[in-house]
């Protein structure tokens, strides 16, 4: 049954990616702009011939559908071709710097599920109480702030004033401050997650039942309403996951990270195709590799999705 | 709470994928951080400025360049020019050797010759090169360049970074361009890691033969590392901490840094930058009177005063100081000066005024505080009853975009503040001559000018120049507005002695020495 389950799954993430592939080649030709003038904006004696023929080897004149299938032969033997400006290799590129966002993304999810858990099981456990009001207005302001302004201002703090720690780079030390960054605004969404989820599981019928036999509080909490309550809370990490990999973007400029958002970034300033054809195939790939985690975690917590499937 | 421990690992193993790095720079080392990275370590591939300052520290080229900006000898000591033009004779320095401890000789600089003319794949600024047709090795420190026809601007390509001569032990090493550089510049590659950082050494071998440094030979510090800090802020807190000495600070903060003295402000001078308005060569601005109007309608200096202070000066020439030909009386001479009335006049004459305004986009780059000029300008062609609508993009985007503009035949008027960097007026021929770079403005009695400046040399060419940037300025089609634009200002930690900044935005780390 859960082999079913997860092949299913997985045919599922190939599809998507296959369409992604699909959705990279047309999307590169809705945006304006000539890759190759843009290549040669600042060598003003490039001759038209000149530009055609570079134009001809990019295979940038080809039909569409000649383009695409070239371009999914290419990958499927592993090479995403080279950059457009300083041709360097897409995919050494793009697998250099994916661990570094990986790394902020889950650093800043730690971060986030360490202090979002337990206050929304807080929060849950004490609700209507003025612990819980102060703990979600302290989560809705958590949410509101701007992951810039927010970056800037542990940067002045912690590294400029106190000088515990560097302003800018990629290290070990480096990614205390944009994992915080990151991390208290998803804290905040965990939070108020669990708490919704908890009280939820708290008002079911088994949990009234477990009160009702005469067991003790906290093994209600700890057996029944914790394991029931975390499989949405499992669901809601995969996407936030993905969702911080995106938020890394402006985290990852601010503190000089060197990630795969910043990449992109300049990427689709200086509309370097194969680049963007090369990110979002990476990214969309990693999105499906967490979704399919949180899948298999989904079903070892939850025996319902098991059996079911 | 079975998902706790699993996350922990994760983050054990995300701690060790960062690489180990000093929090604050380390003895005897300099670091200099910048918004971007190079795009190659190779010469050949990339035109940005961020890559070439950094090719000018780890190469060195035939030519260097003296304060003023006009090329003097450097790894060439010497050269002779045939009667024609189309020879081009270079003796070279004895005793320079290349990072990997070979000489560097003719073949060196045959070798580079050859693979910017590769068939299969050439420099991405070949043509700069200008018709050259064949390197030739007359012995090992005697090299002969073929032209076709003569091209004075070769002898400035030859001190800009483009012309870096590549070792030819290059050939045989695995990665050059990405892992391996081997230049015989006085900095040598350690490592590049791309998007983050480009640490050099110190080049124990170096011997100055005419970049514009003091020192004679090595680098007086050991390291010099290059970071990539995206966000200017981040750059200043850098800065102040002490992790980074040389950086761009964001300029809002300039004035306020420079009434402090923790940390000095270096301005370039001589860049090349030229900013300018240029029109799309269509309805209604085909119409020479509109585009005196706007030249009219400018007021330059109020516009640079309430931006900038005094960052940046106007510039009269379609090339900017430190660029050969660049005479700001000849030029101002010819510009249509700041003259509301006389735009007004223009514009009515054109059938336009209060009743029917002239509607315009304007492009400009985003940046640099280019923005708020911008407006300012908006404000000043309003006065006369132009309505420009302000649109910012990447200079990408816009270089693609003027040249769709110049291609199309109908809608709104078109115009943009259009920035260029060169070493040579040559680069008004790449503008200007047909078809033009952005398929602009083109006329074959500009031509006839513009192949003169490539073919004469010394006062005659000095008098071909005169006569394009006379004909640029009075049609009202390259019109000046300042220099430098970009990129030019630079914050440095008090304690650092010795930075310079050569003509053409080329940083020099030779000389630094970091003090008490």
């Amino acid at each position: 049954m859960m082999a079913r389950y997860l092949i299913r799954r997985l045919l599922m993430g190939v599809t998507t990616i296959f369409v992604t592939t699909i959705a990279v080649t047309l999307l590169i030709h809705l945006v304006p702009g000539d890759p190759v003038q843009i290549m040669y904006a600042q060598s003003q004696g490039t001759t038209p011939e000149q530009l055609e023929a570079i134009r001809d080897r990019l295979g940038l004149n080809d039909p569409l559908p000649l383009q695409y299938l070239s371009f999914l032969g290419r990958l499927l033997e592993g090479d995403l071709g080279q950059t457009i400006r300083g041709q360097q290799p897409v995919l050494e590129l793009l697998l250099e710097r994916l661990p570094n966002t990986l790394a902020l993304a889950g650093a800043a999810m730690v971060l986030a599920v360490a202090i979002g858990l337990p206050i929304g099981f807080l929060a849950a456990y004490r609700r209507g109480s003025w612990v819980d009001s102060t703990l979600m207005i302290a989560a809705i302001a958590g949410v509101s702030v701007p992951h810039f302004w927010l970056g800037l201002v542990l940067m002045f703090v912690f590294a400029v004033n106190l000088g515990w720690l560097p302003v800018a780079g990629t290290g070990p030390a480096n990614l205390i401050l944009p994992a915080i960054t990151l991390g208290l605004s998803n804290a905040a969404i965990v939070a108020r997650m669990t708490r919704s989820s908890m009280i939820d599981v708290m008002s079911q019928d088994f949990v009234r039942t477990a009160h009702a036999k005469g067991l003790p509080k906290a093994m209600i909490l700890n057996a029944h309403v914790m394991r029931a309550g975390l499989v949405p809370i499992v669901t809601m990490m995969g996407l936030q996951f993905t969702y911080m990999m995106g938020g890394a973007i402006v985290v990852e400029n601010i503190f000089a990270w060197n990630g795969i958002g910043r990449l992109a970034i300049d990427a689709i300033f200086q509309r370097d195709y194969p680049l963007i054809q090369g990110f979002i195939l990476v990214f969309a790939t990693t999105v499906v590799i967490v979704s399919l985690l949180i899948d298999l975690a989904y079903a070892l917590l939850d025996p319902r999705i098991r059996r079911s499937a | 709470m079975t998902t706790l421990p699993r996350l922990r690992l994760c983050l054990a193993g995300a701690l060790a994928l960062g690489t180990a790095l000093p929090a604050a720079a380390q003895d005897n080392e300099i670091v200099w951080a910048r918004y971007g990275d190079i795009d190659t370590l190779d010469p050949h591939r990339a035109t940005s400025t961020l890559s070439l300052q950094v090719w000018s520290l780890i190469y060195d080229t035939l030519m260097a360049t003296d304060e003023s900006g006009a090329p003097v000898p450097n790894l060439a000591t010497s050269y002779e020019v045939s009667e024609d033009g189309t020879e081009y004779t270079f003796t070279l320095a004895e005793g320079v050797t290349c990072h990997d401890g070979t000489p560097l000789d003719a073949q060196d600089v045959k070798y580079t010759v050859d693979r910017a003319f590769d068939d299969a794949e050439p420099s991405v600024t070949q043509s700069s090169w200008g018709p050259v047709t064949s390197a030739e090795v007359i012995d090992p420190l005697t090299v002969k360049l073929t032209l076709g026809s003569p091209f004075v601007a070769l002898i400035p390509f030859l001190a800009d970074s483009f012309s870096s001569i590549i070792c030819d032990s290059n050939a045989e090493a695995e990665g050059f361009g990405s892992s391996v550089a081997i230049g015989s510049g006085p900095w040598k590659l350690e490592s590049w890691t791309r998007g983050d950082r480009i640490s050099l050494a110190a080049f124990d071998d170096y011997v100055n033969h005419g970049k514009l440094s003091a020192n004679p030979g090595r680098p007086y510090m050991d390291r010099l590392t290059i970071v990539t800090v995206p966000e200017a802020q981040a750059r200043l807190a850098g800065l102040r901490t002490g992790e980074i000495h040389v950086a761009e600070p964001p300029l809002d903060d300039v004035s306020a840094l420079q009434s402090g003295d923790e940390i000095d402000i270096v301005v370039a001078e001589n860049t090349g930058q030229n900013v300018f308005w240029e029109f799309a060569n269509r309805a209604p601005f085909d119409d020479v009177r509109l585009r005196q109007a706007v030249a009219h309608a400018t007021d330059v200096d109020t516009a640079l005063m309430l931006i900038y202070g005094d960052l940046s000066i106007p510039e009269q020439c379609p090339i900017s100081r430190g660029v050969f030909g660049n005479d700001q009386e000849f030029c101002a001479q010819h510009r249509p000066q700041y003259d509301p009335e006389r735009a007004r006049e223009l514009l009515a004459e054109a059938g336009y005024g209060p009743s029917n305004p002239l509607e315009t986009n304007l492009l400009v780059w985003t940046g640099g505080k280019r923005d708020r000029l911008a407006e300012v300008f908006q404000a000043q062609l309003a006065e006369v009853g132009i309505n420009a609508q302000i649109e910012m993009m990447d200079i990408g985007t816009m270089n693609a975009r003027v040249r769709q503009e110049n291609e199309r035949e109908d809608g709104k008027a078109s115009m943009d503040m259009m920035t260029w960097s060169w070493y040579d007026p040559d680069i008004l021929y790449a503008l200007w001559h047909t078809p033009g770079a952005y398929r602009g403005f083109t006329s074959p009695e500009l031509d006839a000018m513009l192949e003169k400046t490539r073919v004469t040399s010394g006062d005659a060419r000095d008098a071909a120049v005169r006569d394009v940037m006379a004909y640029l300025l009075e049609n009202a089609i390259h019109v000046p507005l300042y220099t430098p634009g970009w990129e030019w200002v630079f914050a440095i930690r008090s304690e650092v002695e010795g930075f310079k900044v050569a003509p053409f935005v080329y940083p020099i780390f030779s000389d630094v020495r970091i003090g008490d």
